[in-house]
């Protein structure tokens, strides 16, 4: 993974000193929460229902052991000995005190860490392909483009100020573990005719309360401009965006408002003015390249018989092995996600000695590599297939061997009205109650691949309008109600969901998601999945269904 | 009936104010009848930005005998995350806990409407 020089070990330390002032002027009064909001917000600290809350970035979801283990160590020391992984592949400690903020960033900073890009009108942390540099699939390694993307926009003085915040996402593989479609910008690595490297740049995309599956404005932009162009699209949104109104100021206001047409031209307008001046020196790629090139695979049998005898001697490895265990690019490995998705726990929480685990499992047999997915799992990218099973049985012990990935209760749930200041409802404990509903491992797996998503509020952190079946938390008189939408998508057949009906309380959601299953499994076809039912049969047998039920 | 409550600047705890000090438990609040007392509450509390962030009063509706928050989003605020039991003021337990349980009573945060309609 990239290695920070000492410039950016600098840069980093300083900046922790700079908010350890910061935090000093505030508790003397010298400035105001009105001047002082912005400040903490810049270093990722929000102020929430029970305390404060710490985002801290983890660029494109990838961490080291050593970088994982400090975030152990900060969960025990300053927060409840846990963390919760979010939706754009961050950490978020919640229960963080103003007075422990600067030594937590001195922390960080140790390990090349920060909270930077994390909150604010800038350029946020950019989301990657979780299996970057480890899948087949990839053109690219997209890596190289977060980093040099991080490196380019981290406090760009032009770019820090924009009129609401910005959030890139880059694949360079044809299944999108990124979301892409509905980030500010996606970038999507394509191959040109003639063998070049290019991007496909998808722009206005969104979610939150007026979601948008973003237009492609070139289909293919040669690589080596990618800077000038980003830099064209940031100044064309920089000064036409809506200032004046923060439901309009996202980008995906001003592409729909203008046309991704006329967008585009004043792009290619600002782009020719910026020129090949505006973009990256080969050389710099190179040297950013150079720092992920460095993983060195073992030759080995594509097939394990370590594995494959294990496999069948245990049932419950098989089950992970089918569900957690991706291909690799390289014969006799594998990539091994982690559920964060225990039935019954939080989504996305992991304990600080879940972490120290998952730091020490890195380290002992994945390349000391670590990636956090937007679905708000872990990965161990590059595990042989001889320490499978190894891997799996301290997994088990360690409670994160849930053999459900991209299964029913994998759920994405944002943190809700138990912690969130702006949420209007609850979202983790319906996401436990709908996990414990299919708590059945068989049933599970006989329902295939189904993503719910749950935000308790219209901000989309839990990106519910790309749920196969989405659920948002809404206020209805002061009582927790909530909307189901189906038929939304946030990988390559991106789509926004549909609503199903009136909201249901609060009791109800977990029966009703049960009913939608049934539905989808009298329905179904060979080989469909629960949204590919949906798009055939469309919403009326699952919304005659559910509000029979209801009524 | 009200309460007044903020978060403790030094720590983003939440505190309820009683007496002019602020104190961890809604249990140990000052309760006004009287709006103009609560009121004259909330301008001292405003008056304390190194202490706390955003003072604003609270309503409240009577539980099991006791007082407790109205809204639901208040009732978290002063127990804690109904995700984790111990975590938060609950954890502490005692009859005003399970008061604050048992409400089930939801609305909306007035003051925190009022607050957020005066930014």
């Amino acid at each position: 993974m990239y290695q920070y020089d000492a410039v950016d070990q600098e840069f980093v330390a300083d900046r922790a000193r700079e908010f350890r002032e910061q935090v000093a002027r505030r508790l003397s009064g010298e400035l105001s929460e009105d001047q002082f909001k912005m400040l903490r917000l810049m270093n990722g600290l929000y102020l929430q229902l029970h305390a404060y809350m710490l985002r801290i970035a983890i660029p494109y979801g990838s961490l080291n052991g050593r970088q994982m283990r400090r975030l152990a160590h900060i969960g025990r020391t300053y927060d409840r000995g846990y963390g919760h992984f979010t939706t754009r592949q961050n950490l978020q400690f919640h229960w963080i005190k103003l007075r422990d903020a600067p030594d937590i960033l001195d922390q960080l900073a140790e390990v090349d860490m920060h909270a930077i890009q994390t909150s604010g009108n800038c350029i946020r942390n950019v989301t990657s392909d979780p299996y970057a540099g480890a899948t087949a699939e990839e053109l690219d390694d997209p890596r190289v483009w977060s980093e040099a993307i991080r490196q380019w926009s981290s406090l760009h003085p032009e770019f820090s100020f924009l009129p609401r915040k910005f959030k890139i996402a880059i694949t360079a593989a044809p299944k999108d573990r990124t979301a892409a479609k509905v980030h500010d910008i996606g970038l999507m690595i394509r191959r040109g005719r003639d063998g070049q490297l290019g991007f496909e740049v998808i722009v206005g995309g969104g979610l939150g309360r007026t979601p948008y599956v973003g237009p492609t404005i070139t289909e293919f932009l040669p690589a080596n401009r990618l800077f000038s162009y980003l830099e064209a699209i940031l100044r064309v949104y920089n000064r036409h965006g809506r200032r004046d109104n923060i439901y309009k100021a996202r980008i995906k206001i001003l592409v729909a408002a203008l046309g991704a047409e006329e967008f585009a031209r004043q792009v290619a307008e600002e782009w020719a003015k910026i020129g090949p001046e505006g973009d990256l020196p080969d050389t710099e790629l190179a040297r950013i390249r150079g720092a992920f090139a460095t993983t060195v695979f073992d030759v080995l049998p594509a097939q394990s018989e370590v594995f494959e005898a294990a496999k069948a001697a245990d049932p419950a490895l098989a089950r992970f092995a089918r569900n957690n265990l991706r291909p690799h690019k390289k014969p006799g490995y594998t990539i091994v996600e982690v559920s964060l998705k225990t039935i019954g726990d939080t989504p996305g929480d992991a304990t600080s000695d879940q972490m120290d685990v998952i730091a020490d499992l890195a380290e002992r047999y994945g390349q000391d590599d670590i990636r956090v997915t937007h679905e708000q799992n872990l990965v161990l990218p590059h595990v042989r297939l001889d320490d499978v099973p190894e891997v799996f049985a301290q997994l088990q012990a360690a409670g994160l061997a849930s053999a459900n990935v991209n299964l029913i209760s994998d759920i994405i749930a944002c943190p809700g009205l138990d912690y969130c200041a702006l949420a209007n409802a609850r979202a983790i404990p319906v996401a436990q109650q709908i996990a414990q509903t299919f708590a059945d491992p068989d049933r599970a797996e006989a329902i295939g691949e189904l993503k719910i998503k749950i935000s308790g509020c219209i901000n989309a952190c839990g990106h519910h309008h790309v749920g196969h079946i989405g659920i948002l938390g809404v206020d209805k008189k002061g009582e927790e109600f909530y909307q189901l939408t189906l038929g939304g998508s946030g990988a390559e057949d991106a789509a926004v969901g549909k609503m199903l009906g009136p909201a249901l309380p609060y009791d109800k959601v977990a029966s009703a998601i049960d009913t939608l299953v049934e539905v989808y499994l009298r329905e179904r076809r060979e080989g469909e999945r629960f949204l590919d039912t949906y798009r055939r049969t469309g919403v009326e047998p699952f919304k005659e269904a559910v509000y029979a039920d209801a009524h | 009936m009200k309460a007044l409550t903020a978060n403790r600047l030094i720590d983003g705890d939440v505190v309820f104010w009683k007496s002019g000090q602020w104190v961890e438990g809604f249990g140990d609040a000052d309760l006004f009848d009287d709006p103009a007392a609560a009121e004259a509450a909330e301008g001292q509390a405003k008056s304390q930005p190194t202490v706390v962030i955003d003072p604003y009063l609270i309503d409240l509706m009577e539980s099991d005998g006791l007082w407790a928050p109205l809204s639901y989003r208040e009732r978290i605020r002063a127990l804690g995350p109904t995700n984790h039991p111990t975590h938060g003021k609950q954890a502490v337990g005692g009859e005003v806990i399970e008061a604050l349980l048992h409400a089930d009573g939801a609305a909306r945060s007035s003051g925190r409407v009022n607050l957020i309609k005066r930014k």
